[in-house]
């Protein structure tokens, strides 16, 4: 499973950004999405896929990389967590 | 050293065109609609018609509010009615521009979404809401690096930006100011609050439009407007070097403080700031021809301002021709002052006076030579004023001359 491609809808969707346009390799900073406006992303990634995308994931800067976060992050979500013994 | 008005933009609610606002204004036409049907009480505002996509990617206006996006979108306007341009094509060094800015509130939508949000916070809350946020946004537009204020005086915010903008263009410390006034404050949580303060006024299901009837023996108060305005300020000299088009001289200003009452107006303390324009600008009442009021339409403020002005006016006072907009455009609070100054240098600029709209009786405690519905030619209009008296005690009037 790879979020990629919701992702890349997503930042479509909020900022116009074309995929095509934009590597998921590239920075996103480069590609003039200013730390504010990264702020109001990820917001929008959590609020699409229920997740909580912690503060050591805050210097994320591709979507590949965010892709693989967010990935994790719905898996960890899919599978109950070990009751503890 | 005169001051030049050599700019105005707006975006209001008679659309994003000073003069086509000036005529809309001329004709009497209202911008008032019925609001928030949801709400327990009937609620009236004039909204600003506005496409953020004009001015602002969807990328641009992460964490922008509305109050914001106005300002960009006026102060874009009055640059380029100017003929200023910004950046690498302005005419003035980006250190030699300030931007002055009033607003009385901030990014209201930021802060109801806020609250409406169960919890979930945009993160960009903040800076959408400060009430700075504004005039920063119009000094990262055009790279203004000069002084770069907001004025927070509630309804007189933007007449007090205005005047402080032109305080800094005859010291030298600019070449040329973006001044004027942003409010955006039409949400459900704003409403109510000013419906609690018992100052909007009522109104018949049908006719929200006629609901402010400033000076009329039946006027029950104002209705919320939003908006900005901002118009360019440089000195006479500069701007003639420069060959742009001068509407108007912003000959004198007079900014006095009540010091009686948060909310109560003064006549006493209105009457200082009156003189104090005057005196600056070195007029006689007799001299200027028209006052755009501050004419909010309260039982109690509209009486004040008249007692204001017939304590310096006198003998004069039924000469001087006087109009609150407001009953056309709503109460922009903080961007009051600065659509009306527009409001005001137009009417100097055409020798025309916008109607004082809706008062079919006059209340004879307001007994003023009011511009009646049709609108009024002036050819003999030399200077005029614009008042804005703010709750906070503060008052704030601007002298325009024809240059």
């Amino acid at each position: 499973m790879s979020s990629l491609k919701e992702l890349q809808d997503l930042i479509q969707e909020k900022f116009d950004i074309d995929p095509s346009t934009l590597d998921p390799q590239a920075s996103m900073r480069e590609k003039g999405l200013d730390s504010l406006a990264l702020v109001e992303f990820l917001f929008a990634v959590e609020d699409k896929f229920g997740i909580s995308i912690s503060d050591e994931h805050s210097n994320v800067d591709n979507l590949a990389d965010l892709a693989a976060v967010v990935d994790k992050l719905r898996a960890a979500k899919a599978v109950p967590a070990a009751p503890a013994t | 050293m005169a001051v030049a008005v050599t700019g105005l933009g707006v975006v209001s609610p008679h659309g994003d065109d000073a003069r086509a606002m000036f005529e809309a204004l001329m004709r009497a036409e209202s911008a008032l609609r019925p609001v928030f049907p949801d709400l327990p009480k009937p609620a009236a505002a004039a909204l600003a018609p506005f496409d953020a996509a004009r001015w602002f990617t969807k990328l641009q206006l992460a964490g922008v509010d509305r109050v914001s996006q106005l300002a960009v979108a006026a102060a874009d306007l009055a640059l380029r009615d100017a003929g200023a341009g910004s950046g690498a094509t302005g005419t003035a060094e980006p250190e030699r521009i300030g931007v002055y800015a009033g607003c009385g509130m901030g990014g209201a939508a930021a802060l109801e979404a806020a609250y409406r949000s169960g919890g979930r916070v945009p993160p960009l809350t903040i800076p959408a809401f400060m009430p700075n946020a504004p005039a920063a946004h119009v000094a990262m537009r055009h790279g203004v690096q000069g002084p770069v204020l907001t004025y927070s005086v509630a309804c007189a915010s933007s007449a007090v930006a205005i005047a402080e903008a032109a305080k800094a263009v005859e010291r030298g410390e600019i070449d040329m100011a973006i001044a004027g006034g942003s409010e955006a404050l039409i949400v459900p949580g704003v409403v109510l609050a000013w419906q609690a303060m018992q100052t909007l006024a009522s109104f018949e299901p049908d006719d929200a439009a006629r609901a402010v009837r400033p000076f009329a023996a039946d006027r029950s108060g104002f209705a919320l407007g939003e908006g900005s305005a901002f118009l360019i300020l440089e000195s006479a000299a500069r701007a003639q070097a420069r060959g742009a088009r001068t509407y108007a001289h912003l000959a004198g200003w007079g900014t006095s403080t009540d010091a009686t009452h948060l909310t109560k107006p003064d006549a006493p303390g209105q009457a200082r700031a009156l003189r104090a324009a005057l005196r600056m600008a070195g007029l006689a009442p007799r001299d200027v021809g028209y006052c755009n009021a501050h004419g909010t339409a309260t039982r109690i403020g509209d009486v004040v301002e008249r007692d204001a002005l017939a304590t310096v006016w006198g003998d004069a006072l039924d000469a001087l021709r006087v109009s609150s907009t407001k009953a056309l455009h709503g109460h922009l609070l903080g961007a009051a002052g600065a659509i009306e100054a527009v409001a005001t240098v137009l009417a100097l600029d055409q020798r025309r006076l916008p109607p004082n709209a809706h008062c079919d009786a006059i209340d004879p405690a307001c007994a003023l030579n009011l511009v009646r519905e049709s609108g009024s030619a002036a050819p003999a209009l030399n200077a005029a004023i614009s008042n804005s008296f703010a709750f906070g005690g503060t008052n704030s009037v601007l002298l325009f001359t024809r240059p």
